[in-house]
């Protein structure tokens, strides 16, 4: 079953929070490395709000989604928001490889965003290879997969599991108790880095691979996004520079996990910020309903990503 | 090379240039790190009276310690081995074409002459190395060397030797080396997670042997821990070994081998494990593993009346050490990445140890046909470090008596990858190897399909 059976993608603050930032931080690179004329390159489902963000946010006009469900890809044409949105049938492995042999493509930066259905596994891994090696200098990749522990097997199974998709990267001696718990997406988001690192390395791109992004986020499950740029030899210095930049939000620390308030309750915190103090749970009583300390900073620390969902009654 | 007639001679002297590029044309990375480990091995043998390093011998190397830190900025190794006296300095290390002689020997493996002006132009072009020792009347004395490339490079002529300065002591005896402005192939490897993971994992496996003596060596203040080689034994498994000494008694060699694991009872490529990559020869120089789990015909799979290597000989470890005082009668590649296939000393050792691979050939063959009772016996087998392997000419594998065997099936077919994880999951291991998820599968069906009467 696809997600899009699942889940209606739109009821994901968390997700949705941690999508703005991304696109926040792709726009800093887009301006500093001087980028046009760019292609977004995704997993638009039959949602496509990454692709919504990729045209409004970055002002991205030539946008691919693929699709590997037959009626997954009756359902994206249908679907695409814009004109300009290319569905391609297939698996992610052909699209691209079709896409890399394009001479139209080859010619312009991508942003790239494989959001999977499920876990870290042998075609992620195979895709984020052909991506980094093939790719356009410039090309902005990122990866989303799901961070349960229980999706690389039981604890003793993990680090065989994580070696076997990653190869080399993996320690031989990593304690168990990172494979387990909270520390299981905090291990696949470094290790997953670390892939990404030693594919630049290893395919000798004159820039290597910059990592830029790293955020883990719980709405009904963790997920983990990395990903990072495959920079031009000659933008290697300005694009770590914007990484290292205090005002890059891309790899918070801890997880996002945003709490799911009502539109009302939503607004009345937001009337309540910002403010140089923090906002207490006293506060919110005060306003007329009532929060855990950490619904209460998370939602603080992001209310500026926090979406504002309202049902339309038909 | 400058070749310019003058006259009736022609000059033939070699450029700095021509140099650095000969000397490290042919070296990888990995090995110029291994030469410079080596130097320190050696300081720290030499420290512990140099004699030969057998498995039996119970010298103690826990005082010695070897601090390596690479990044993409920076490398530098550091160690508290006693140092490089200045007679070494000024003949060998920082010199051009004195006296070769005396580095080989003492049971050493390193050469400071080559191997350390070899490591470090191969590393970068911002050089600085210190050393401290302690001289035979107690005085502690200290130098260092400035090395800075590019402007060594711009004159090419004699004397090409580095200026050696006073120093202040370094806290313990021993040597330290930094290199900054790294040369662009070894910033691009330093900064590689895989490369500084496979960097560690070859320290491991090279240096078990010394790790195995307590000594400590650490990769950006990660500790390395030593691979153990282990054989199993049992009432009716026992590993080979053997001890004697060849080149008019100047070299010790010493056979070990016989039983890791079990062989698989799958070939298929796709259920190889990680397991597959530690089986086969081991060489030991001095007691430096030069040469790992080989399968080729280096060690001698594939020559002469010996088959050549095939995954059911999975399972297999032999090891041969070669001791000598003076390195130059062991089986060396410059490198030391693996052996000289026509040393007169390896090419004897290699008649025993083909005697013994095939008496393990032998046994993968006869286990085929009665393998419930070969894994019933190889599981009842413990494994034991090899140090504590005893003294036996032949190896024992157990007798098993062949079964008729009904006639079988092969199945054949493919799924997808995603599938086939997901499967076994499901089944308890992801890992789980496709023939035993396909196993289970057919035996789940069969078990719901099938009324045995």
């Amino acid at each position: 079953m696809t997600s899009f059976d699942i889940v209606n993608y739109s009821l994901r603050p968390s997700k949705e929070i941690q999508r703005q930032i991304a696109f926040d931080g792709i726009r800093m690179l887009k301006s500093r490395l001087e980028m046009t004329d760019m292609i977004y390159v995704g997993l638009g489902s039959i949602w496509f709000a990454d692709f919504v963000w990729a045209h409004k946010s970055l002002d991205i006009r030539h946008m691919v989604s693929i699709e590997k469900d037959d009626i997954g890809y009756s359902r994206a044409c249908f679907n695409r928001p814009y004109a300009t949105v290319q569905v391609r049938h297939g698996h992610s492995s052909e699209v691209l490889a079709k896409l890399h042999d394009d001479d139209y493509y080859n010619a312009r930066p991508w942003v790239v965003w494989l959001d999977y259905d499920g876990g870290l596994s042998e075609v992620a891994t195979n895709d984020v290879r052909a991506i980094i090696e093939n790719s356009p200098a410039n090309t902005i990749l990122l990866i989303t997969f799901r961070g349960r522990e229980g999706t690389y097997g039981r604890t003793d199974q993990r680090s065989r599991r994580l070696r076997a998709l990653l190869g080399d990267v993996v320690p031989d001696d990593l304690p168990k108790e990172h494979y387990k718990g909270d520390r299981m997406q905090e291990t696949l988001a470094d290790l997953a880095t670390d892939f990404m690192k030693a594919v630049g390395a290893e395919s000798a791109r004159p820039g290597g691979f910059v990592p830029a992004f790293r955020m883990i986020y719980r709405d009904t499950m963790d997920m983990v996004t990395v990903g990072g740029i495959v920079p031009a030899a000659g933008d290697v210095t300005r694009a770590k520079s914007v990484i290292s930049d205090e005002n890059w939000r891309c790899c918070p620390l801890g997880r996002i996990v945003a709490p799911l308030l009502t539109i009302r309750e939503a607004f009345t915190l937001l009337s309540l910020l910002p403010r140089d103090d923090q906002l207490t749970r006293e506060q919110v009583r005060a306003a007329g309903f009532d929060l855990k300390e950490e619904q209460i900073e998370a939602f603080e620390r992001y209310y500026r990503e926090y979406p504002m969902f309202a049902q339309i009654v038909a | 090379m400058v070749a310019t007639n003058r006259g009736d001679k022609v000059d033939a002297s070699p450029t700095k240039a021509f140099f650095v590029n000969m000397i490290t044309r042919d070296i990888t990375l990995e090995d110029t790190i291994l030469d410079l480990i080596d130097n320190s091995v050696d300081a720290a043998w030499h420290s512990e009276g140099g004699r030969a390093m057998e498995l039996a011998d119970a010298v103690d190397l826990s005082a010695y310690r070897i601090s390596i830190s690479v990044s993409p900025e920076r490398f530098s190794i550091r160690d508290n081995c006693g140092g490089m006296t200045l007679d070494d300095a000024v003949d060998h290390a920082f010199s051009f074409g004195r006296r070769a002689s005396q580095e080989l020997e003492e049971y050493s493996i390193g050469v400071y002459g080559i191997g350390m002006k070899r490591a470090v132009f191969r590393l970068g072009t911002d050089i600085r190395i210190r050393s401290t020792y302690t001289k035979p009347d107690g005085a502690r004395e200290a130098f260092a060397v400035t090395i800075v490339v590019d402007e060594w490079l711009q004159n090419d002529d004699p004397p090409w030797d580095f200026d050696i300065d006073d120093d202040h002591d370094l806290d313990a005896d021993g040597v330290e080396i930094v290199v900054e402005s790294l040369n662009e192939g070894t910033e691009v490897s330093f900064g590689n997670p895989a490369f500084v993971r496979n960097l560690r994992r070859m320290i491991a496996r090279d240096y078990t042997l010394h790790l195995n003596r307590g000594l400590q060596i650490a990769i950006n203040d990660a500790a390395v821990e030593e691979l153990p080689i282990a054989l199993r034994r049992s009432d009716e498994i026992a590993p080979v070994r053997v001890k004697y000494k060849d080149q008019a008694g100047e070299v010790m060699v010493e056979i070990i081998g016989g039983m890791a694991a079990p062989p698989p009872e799958s070939i298929d490529p796709d259920d190889a494990e990680d397991g597959d990559k530690r089986f086969g020869w081991y060489v030991a120089c001095n007691g430096r593993i030069v040469l790992a789990a080989d399968k080729t015909n280096v060690s001698g799979w594939g020559t002469s009346n010996w088959p050549r290597w095939h995954p059911q000989y999975s399972g297999f470890v032999g090891i041969v050490l070669f001791t000598a005082a003076n390195a130059a009668y062991l089986p060396l590649t410059t490198t030391k990445r693996s052996v000289d296939a026509s040393s007169g000393v390896l090419l004897r050792a290699r008649r025993r140890m083909r005697d013994i691979a095939k008496e393990w050939i032998a046994y993968t063959n006869a286990r085929k046909q009665a393998l419930e009772e070969a894994k019933r016996k190889e599981e009842a087998a413990k494994a034991v470090p090899i140090q504590q392997v005893e003294m036996r000419r032949s190896l024992a594998l157990p007798k098993l008596t062949p079964v008729q065997a009904e006639p079988v099936a092969n199945v054949n077919y493919a799924v997808s990858v995603s599938r086939m994880k997901r499967l076994a999951a499901e089944l308890g291991n992801v890992n789980m190897s496709y023939r035993d998820v396909g196993l289970k599968s057919f035996d789940y069906m069969y078990d719901e399909l099938i009324e045995e009467s």
